[in-house]
């Protein structure tokens, strides 16, 4: 009964609340007040799929959706981004008869990192995929390890894991598990013998902390490894990227299929694995798989291209307190082949919370912006003589360098430069608008 | 002028950034007219460090910090030994855990520390991330700085900070922080402390001028928007205080 109620009262509070533009927390909050275990309780479709980690979830769960659904499955999923155990409460109960059965085929759960353990406390996925784990937003999350330590215990035994291989310290989620399929990229074009960044968290076993060994890097901690104290090694794969050109835009996977890449980055490609893994899981056809990812471009995408002035820009959007997203935001600056600028701005850290941190910015490589092709670089926000000083630190030279204390002044100074070259901007969701609401957006 | 850096464990222990304190101690030296010449030390490494002027080591995930303390014993004589003859040290983040006499991790076990200090840690299932303002015993200006913390440090008579304004302390809210005697300094600060410090920084190149018996310039370098950024942090952080 009192489950009955807990599905009533989510469904109206949600309908309100979408009338009043509310977020989707609160009814599930409610929800769960009056029935604890209404997760527990509500009969859930046979197949669940959760996916976490530090970077890629919302795309590579977006992706999933897509494919999933293309094959005729009825998928109900986060969409809104709501990844906390109230969020999924809201999801679940919402889309559930009065009786406690939930609708649809795949009930697909993009899945805060450190707080699954809430939410799989009362229900297990089917299926669990773990893409990577970074250091990202440590004001928040403490460090990738702690973040393990965190999403362990989410894990049910019988829940088949998605793991990626190439990351040493996410398979490590595999010890002691039996159901586990793993993805990952062959040695390719992108691979090298030696690490590029400015740390490595993967110098060290995560099993026993003894010296890693790298066949090849994929990026930073990601590619091919082996502990030379425990043995510890990268695993075998069940899917693989087995070619890729970043240049062209194409990827192979398990050697028949190819792909191409509508943001060609190396982001991209693992989330594409990622999702291809765990649709093949559920019984997609590699077919329908390929035709929904080839050429696909993210709903939630986080590039929006524009006009300043006289230059055409692209934002990437990274985050900030997560080098991994800058890094390789930066290497697709680094890979144009036209003259660029490039604009950065870090004003407030974070959207969602205070913190004056700015320690990861020396955790990013901006020396990838040391190449003939960026003309100049615009550091401008609030913390703009951090960035400076970083920026002191690299080889790039001085004279390519322009300091603003706002967003305003850079993007005056950039639409009157009468320069003609591409733009690119490098900046976190809490920051963007800033920027965007000074510029022509274009279309598509 | 030159002067030897011994920097240990950055394959482990570098989890905010540490590295830049090593670039802009460097810097600062250099445009002194010092070359600083750096010797990266891996846990493996034979634990030399008998020409080291100063040494340092930043934070790591509590499970670096335990192969770090495997080590501890076997390394600790030397490290004694160059605190005595008055090298500068430095540990930030959970390095100064290390500095003391044990720490004892979340499970219960008992890890012997390198026993220049007789303070003790102990750590638990609860993280304090927070920005950080102190007020420093050896220096005028606060310092500013994050932690990322999981412990709490009993026995520390002598803290480098006296108080925080903003953050926790050795074992309590707004308590002191941190540790120094004579040239060894400790502090949970995490990342490049010595950059967000100018003053701490400065203090730092004053000993170890002071330790090699170089005449300490009047005036210290200042460093393009070092100060600046200092300046736009303090104040962020007393507006949050306030």
């Amino acid at each position: 009964m009192r489950l009955f109620f807990a599905i009533i009262v989510c469904k109206l509070l949600r309908f309100i609340g979408k009338l009043a533009g509310k977020g989707s927390s609160l009814p599930g909050q409610y929800a769960l007040k009056i029935c604890p275990d209404a997760l527990g309780r509500v009969k859930l479709p046979p197949c669940v799929i959760a996916v976490t980690g530090s970077n890629g979830k919302t795309s590579t769960v977006e992706m999933i959706a897509a494919i999933l659904r293309k094959s005729g499955r009825t998928v109900v999923y986060n969409e809104e981004g709501s990844n906390q155990i109230e969020g999924v409460a809201t999801l679940i109960l919402c889309s559930s008869s009065l009786s406690g059965r939930m609708r649809g085929d795949v009930l697909l759960l993009e899945s805060d990192e450190r707080y699954a353990r809430r939410t799989f406390r009362w229900f297990h996925p089917t299926h669990f995929v773990i893409t990577n784990l970074y250091r990202d937003q440590l004001t928040r999350n403490g460090h990738p390890e702690w973040v393990y330590n965190a999403i362990l215990p989410a894990i049910h035994p019988e829940t088949t894991l998605a793991l990626n291989a190439d990351d040493p310290l996410v398979s490590l989620f595999a010890q002691g598990h039996e159901n586990v399929k793993w993805f990952g990229l062959e040695e390719c074009s992108v691979s090298t013998k030696e690490h590029h960044g400015v740390y490595h968290d993967g110098a060290r076993c995560p099993a026993c902390q003894g010296r890693m060994e790298y066949i090849c890097y994929h990026y930073e901690h990601i590619g091919h490894y082996q502990c030379a104290d425990c043995g510890y090694r990268r695993h075998e794969t069940d899917f693989a990227v087995t070619a890729l050109d970043l240049e062209r835009g194409t990827l192979t996977i398990d050697g028949d299929t190819e792909i191409s890449l509508a943001f060609k980055s190396i982001y991209n490609v693992y989330n594409i694995l990622a999702a291809w893994s765990v649709c093949s899981l559920a019984g997609v056809d590699k077919e329908t798989m390929a035709s929904v990812i080839n050429n696909y471009i993210l709903k939630n995408g986080r590039m929006v291209r524009f006009t300043l002035g006289e230059h055409h820009g692209t934002l990437l959007t990274s985050k900030h307190e997560n080098s991994v997203a800058y890094d390789t935001n930066l290497n697709y600056i680094a890979r144009a082949k036209a003259p660029c600028q490039a604009l950065i701005i870090v004003d407030a850290i974070s959207r969602k919370y205070f913190t004056g941190e700015t320690s990861w910015l020396w955790d990013i490589d901006f020396d990838q912006l040391n190449c003939e092709q960026v003309k100049k670089i615009i550091l401008c926000g609030k913390y703009v003589h951090d960035l400076a000083m970083r920026f002191d630190y690299t080889a790039i030279p001085a004279e390519k360098i322009a300091c603003y204390d706002a967003v305003p002044q850079a993007a005056a100074a950039l639409a009157e430069d009468g320069g003609r070259e591409d733009l690119y901007v490098v900046t976190c969701f809490s920051d963007r608008d800033k920027l965007l609401n000074l510029v022509k957006k274009e279309e598509g | 002028m030159k002067l030897t850096i011994a920097h240990l464990y950055p394959d482990s222990m570098s989890l905010y950034g540490e590295y830049a304190n090593i670039a802009v101690l460097r810097r600062h030296l250099e445009a002194m007219g010092v070359e600083a010449a750096v010797r990266n030390f891996t846990c493996e490494d034979p634990p030399d460090f008998s020409d080291a002027d100063f040494i340092y080591m930043g934070a790591g995930t509590e499970r670096r910090q335990k192969s770090v303390l495997i080590a501890a014993p076997r390394c600790a004589p030397a490290l004694k030994a160059a605190a005595e003859k008055g090298a500068v040290i430095l540990f930030t983040g959970n390095a100064m855990e290390t500095l003391g006499a044990s720490v004892t991790d979340a499970s219960g076990k008992v890890w012997p520390g390198y026993g220049l200090a007789d303070f003790t840690t102990v750590e638990t299932d609860q993280r304090t991330p927070g920005d950080v303002v102190a007020s420093p015993v050896l220096w005028d200006a606060p310092a500013v700085g994050f932690m990322n913390k999981c412990s709490v440090t009993h026995g520390i008579a002598a803290p480098l900070f006296h108080s925080l304004p903003l953050g926790f302390g050795n074992d309590a809210e707004h308590g002191a922080e941190g540790y120094v005697s004579g040239n060894v300094f400790a502090t949970h600060l995490t990342g490049p402390a010595l950059v967000k410090n100018p003053d701490f920084l400065d203090l730092v190149i004053r000993r170890l001028f002071a330790l090699k018996g170089w005449e300490v310039p009047e005036r210290l370098p200042v460093l393009p928007h070092e100060r600046e950024a200092y300046a736009v942090t303090l104040r962020e952080l007393e507006a949050r205080i306030k």
